[in-house]
């Protein structure tokens, strides 16, 4: 026990290992949980082939982390593959949820940043806008979904539309609200230099709101992201979301699981893409 | 000098709305100030001095009476102008080359990228900061920061310098040294400069003349003093000078009864369109000039 | 009775057992001897033949009466049935070749489904691609936006959607039924003693959708038992893969479902087939092969080939011993995404119980695509009879609207002639006889009911 305080561990390894320990410990549990109980009983051979594991060995109804790892690794050795519409690799239907996500998170952007600078810029159109914004922002994304099919008439435009709409309030809001709390000394110096509308838009009050922006595109795409998959598994086709639908009408449990992992560090990147755009527009004052 | 009314204030009145009415911070203002002066305007927290800069600076709107700089009526603010913000008011996502570049485009919009980075850094030169051009604001110090706020202000070579306390926030070594600084330029290009600021030694040190403005509401310049001291004055050696507690104790008599007196006694013949000019001799106790 | 039976054959039983004419072992067996192209010449012929003489009573006594070859002469010089049938064997070109088909992972879907990897659509010159879809309502929702140009439905839908249930009134048609029977009542493990219906008070079941034969049967099974589905026990919509997974984790006692989702319960041991849907109604329609209107008037060849696939790989399915070829063709994970046992059991009729037994009944589900008029009427009755259906509504014209835009009725127009009166015939539901004419006095008589 030559003292663990004398090993110099830097404290992200020792954040590391712990990370290491609470996995190996968690893999454990749900190793041994679902490891099934053998045999359950006694069955007519021929009936038994007709029965799934589950059934016949009281294999548990859940996989184990060994059968998600391959299933996952499954997924992962051959990820572009096409064997007809409704059956594709899981690379294939994240670059459709990911296309999708784009789409209607870039319009969602190209709308909320102008108008949000305008609601900021104008404390009349920020109090004339509000009571809608209040009240479009808490709807559910899938609320409007069949709202979105029935006018758009197309469940491809209807998915990127849904994400457009729930991507759009955090960065209008947030847009607005960093317009409007841009320091009014740093106005001040643009009125004092005689500085132009357009160019104190873009010199002085976007890159003063840009971090608080940047929040809210951070959240909107958060936000994008679980739309997305919600969205994918109600109107199907393709998309990491149909995927999962696809896997959960087999009843595939270890498919289902491999996704969520997947769609976890998808979004996880998505996210971190966004903090390192975060990262540089924020300044130290 | 010649221009005996370069900046001339007229009659102005600032008030905000209040429930039941109006609150008047000033009204009926008369101020001169002529070209190449250095104005400092001491005066109690609260009485409207930052107002009164704001609105020379063209950032506030008068509720009436209208100012004329030049010759012309101000109707909002202008790159003639130049603001020392006590705040210093540097833009943090830009380096001090950036900061001071923003405000030489915005002087010289047809200027080259070459001009204007030359013209910043002459500017930054003139402070004492060359050498820290990309640094960014927070890299620097309090004073730093301050002197690139006067660098970007001098930049644009405005007609007047307008400062709001902009040493208020510095530890007195530092505070000394811009003092220094600033009188320096504007002794070397004949600015006209119009500061306000707490600190009676300041005043004292930088002044041509200091307006003595009284307690708000309803404040009113009492009166304005010609500062005697001579002009090749040091900071170091100003205690010694004579006639320097004469105008102190003068000052310091103001901020601490007549200020708050003033508006229910006024002196004798008070004009507020003509506020008294007192010029104290070096010896004597300062007293009213005839 | 199948489409697919010669319906000029004076001796041909009603009900099944054997084959038609006798001479086969199964009806099956008598089919395969037919060819494709023989195939839909009986579907038409069989429907014009119907559309005459709507009792099969009738029918035979006339058939008997003159011959069946005189028959069919005496009729061929009526309606060139000849050229009906060539339009739609060959057809003209299509208008459109690419061709987007929507269905539901469920086995009622197969000849949809298998028509693409068997190659029943590209014969016909066609390019479809079937789309796998999430939902009922999505399916709807997409083939009324034209997404698909047809598309699996469960065969109460189109009557839905062209009344203006649950959706905007769209003039639907259901130009072929896809299967017959099919379904089953599967109950969790832990009722494997409580199989009468009668002791079902307070249990709760799943149906895949509102507007389905699965609601409508498993509500008419209840109340036959004297349990009102309305107070006595819950139903709920469940998306058919969420049934099993429901049953596994108690939040439901069994499900009206259909094929595989029923034999998947049994595969993961977590339900057994109570009463296979056939033994309520042995015939039952239950998907349904659906296209709106405006699809068929625009693009009538299209239409028409697609259509012709269709039928052909209907009659291909409904041979027994083309079924585990059939298996194989929909389970992989571009279709059903099933294992292959699981939709090899549901096909063949040869499946596990999840009691321990292994039961053999080769009709289990079957595949007929004569739309008949009777089944939309049934299907009113109930809509009404459980108030989906609020106001009154005729029976036989909404019935002709929606399930007469039969391939028969619709080649016979196009052919310049009147099409016959409704095509309709009586048939047993859980012992109860439903004759569409008297549609309101079967109404009445159901003890259990919300209206009418
Ligand atoms: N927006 C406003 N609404 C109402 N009253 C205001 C407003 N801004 C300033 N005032 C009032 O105007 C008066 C003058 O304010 P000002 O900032 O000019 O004072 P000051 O002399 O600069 O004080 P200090 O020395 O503390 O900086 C104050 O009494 C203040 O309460
Ligand atoms: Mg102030």
């Amino acid at each position: 026990m030559a003292s663990l305080a004398s090993f110099r561990v830097s404290p992200a390894l020792r954040a590391g290992l712990v990370s290491l320990a609470i996995l190996t410990v968690l893999l454990l549990a749900w190793h041994l949980a679902t490891s099934g109980s053998g045999p359950v009983q006694a069955m007519d051979p021929e009936y038994a082939k007709l029965m799934g594991k589950t059934a016949t060995e009281g294999k548990s109804a859940m996989p184990g982390p060994l059968d998600v790892g391959r299933t996952l690794w499954g997924h992962l050795r051959d990820p572009f593959y096409v064997k007809g519409a409704n059956d594709k690799g899981i690379g294939i239907q994240l670059a459709y949820s990911i296309a999708r996500v784009a789409a209607g998170y870039l319009a969602a952007v190209l709308v909320a940043v102008p108008v949000g600078f305008l609601i900021g810029m104008s404390p009349l159109m920020g109090r004339a806008l509000n009571p809608f914004i209040q009240v479009m922002k808490p709807v559910s994304p899938l609320a409007w979904m069949p709202l979105a099919l029935y006018t758009i008439k197309d469940s491809q435009a209807s998915s990127i539309f849904v994400i457009f709409i729930c991507a759009l309030w955090p960065m209008l809001i947030n847009t607005a609200f960093g317009v409007a709390s841009v320091r009014k000394e740093w106005l001040n110096v643009a009125r004092t230099l005689e500085v132009r509308t357009l160019r104190r838009a873009l010199t002085v009050i976007l890159p003063a709101a840009a971090p608080t922006i940047l929040t809210g595109m951070r959240i909107s795409i958060g936000i994008a992201w679980l739309v997305i998959v919600a969205a994918e598994m109600l109107v199907g086709g393709t998309g990491i979301g149909y995927f999962v639908w696809n896997e959960w009408n087999n009843l595939s449990i270890a498919n289902v699981i491999s996704s969520i992992l997947v769609i976890g560090l998808v979004g996880m990147a998505l996210d971190q893409l966004l903090a390192r755009a975060q990262r540089l527009v924020t300044f130290p004052e | 000098m010649a221009d005996e009314r370069f900046i001339s204030i007229e009659g102005i009145a600032r008030r905000y709305p209040a429930p039941g009415g109006s609150t008047t911070v000033f009204e009926n203002l008369w101020l001169g100030i002529p070209r190449g002066e250095f104005v400092c305007m001491i005066g109690h927290s609260g009485c409207g001095k930052t107002t009164v800069l704001n609105v020379l600076a063209g950032l506030d709107a008068v509720s009436d009476g209208e100012v004329i700089v030049d010759g012309k009526p101000i109707d909002g603010p202008s790159l003639d102008r130049a603001v020392i913000f006590q705040s210093h008011a540097l833009l943090p996502w830009r380096s001090v080359l950036g900061n001071v570049a923003f405000a030489v485009t915005s002087r010289w919009p047809k200027a080259s990228r070459v001009e204007v980075e030359k013209r910043a850094r002459a500017a930054i030169a003139l402070v004492g900061l060359a050498g820290s051009e990309h640094k960014r604001p927070a890299e620097l110090s309090g004073g730093m920061k301050q002197r690139v706020g006067i660098a970007r202000a001098l930049s644009i070579e405005p007609k007047i310098l307008l400062m709001d306390e902009p040493f208020s926030a510095l530890d007195a070594l530092t505070r000394g040294t811009l003092q220094d600084e600033v009188r320096r330029i504007c002794l070397s290009t004949g600015q006209t400069s119009f500061m306000i600021t707490h600190d009676v030694d300041e005043a004292i040190y930088l002044a041509d003349r200091i307006v003595l403005m009284t307690n708000g509401p309803q404040a009113c310049v009492a009166e304005i003093v010609e500062n005697p001291l001579p002009k090749d004055r040091a900071r170091t050696g100003l205690h010694h000078a004579p006639g320097y507690y004469a105008l102190r104790n003068h000052l310091i008599d103001f901020l601490v009864t007549r200020s708050a007196s003033f508006r229910d006694a006024k002196p004798e013949g008070y004009d507020q369109r003509h506020p008294p000019l007192i010029r104290p001799t070096l010896n004597d106790t300062p007293r009213q000039a005839a | 009775m199948s489409s697919f039976d010669d319906a000029f054959d004076p001796t041909r039983r009603l009900h099944r057992g054997g084959c038609s004419c006798g001479a086969h072992a199964s009806q099956a067996a008598h089919e395969a001897e037919l060819s494709a192209d023989q195939q839909i010449e009986r579907v038409v012929q069989g429907g014009v033949m119907r559309a005459l003489f709507p009792r099969d009573a009738t029918r035979r006594a006339f058939l008997r009466a003159v011959g069946a070859p005189a028959a069919m002469a005496a009729i061929s010089q009526l309606l060139p049935l000849g050229t009906i049938s060539d339009a739609l064997a060959q057809g003209a070109k299509p208008e459109k070749t690419d061709l987007k088909v929507g269905f539901i992972p469920i086995t009622c879907a197969t000849p949809i489904i298998m028509a693409a990897p068997m190659g029943y659509y590209s014969k016909q010159g066609l390019n479809v691609e079937v789309v796998k879809t999430a939902g009922w309502a999505v399916i709807r929702d997409k083939t009324l936006n034209k997404e698909y140009d047809a598309a699996h439905m469960l065969s109460p839908m189109p009557l839905a959607i062209s009344l203006g249930i649950g959706s905007n009134a769209v003039p639907y048609t259901i130009p072929a039924i896809e299967n017959i029977n099919g379904q089953a009542i599967t109950l969790a493990v832990k009722h494997k003693d409580r199989r009468d219906p009668k002791t079902w008070k307070g249990m709760k079941f799943a149906v895949p959708f509102d507007f389905s034969m699965h609601n409508y049967l498993l509500r008419y099974y209840l109340a036959e038992n004297g349990i009102d589905p309305d107070t006595d026990v819950q139903i709920r919509s469940v998306p058919p893969p969420d049934m099993v997974a429901n049953l596994r984790a108690e939040n439901i006692d069994g499900f009206l479902g259909p094929d595989p989702i029923n034999q998947r319960a049994v595969f993961d041991g977590v339900g057994f087939i109570h009463v296979l849907s056939r033994e309520l109604w042995d015939g039952h329609p239950c998907c349904a092969f659906a296209a709106s209107k405006s699809f068929i008037t625009e693009m009538p060849n299209t239409y028409g080939a697609l259509l012709r696939a269709i039928i052909e790989a209907t009659a291909f399915a409904s041979k027994a011993e083309n079924r585990k070829q059939v298996a194989e063709a929909i389970a992989p994970a571009n279709y059903l995404n099933q294992p292959l046992t699981v939709i090899e059991q549901a096909l063949t009729g040869t499946y596990a119980d999840g009691l321990g037994n292994i039961r053999r009944v080769p009709n289990r589900v079957d595949f007929d695509p004569f739309p008949w008029e009777s089944f939309a009427v049934w299907i009113m009755t109930q809509m009404k009879r459980w108030g989906q259906l609020k106001t009154d509504v005729d029976y036989a014209a909404v019935a002709k609207q929606v399930f007469l835009a039969t391939d028969a009725a619709k080649l016979m127009t196009e052919a310049g002639l009147t099409p016959p009166t409704a095509t309709s015939k009586t048939f047993f539901v859980m012992g109860r006889e439903f004759d569409p004419a008297k549609a309101d006095a079967y109404l009445a008589s159901f003890p259990i009911k919300r209206a009418g």
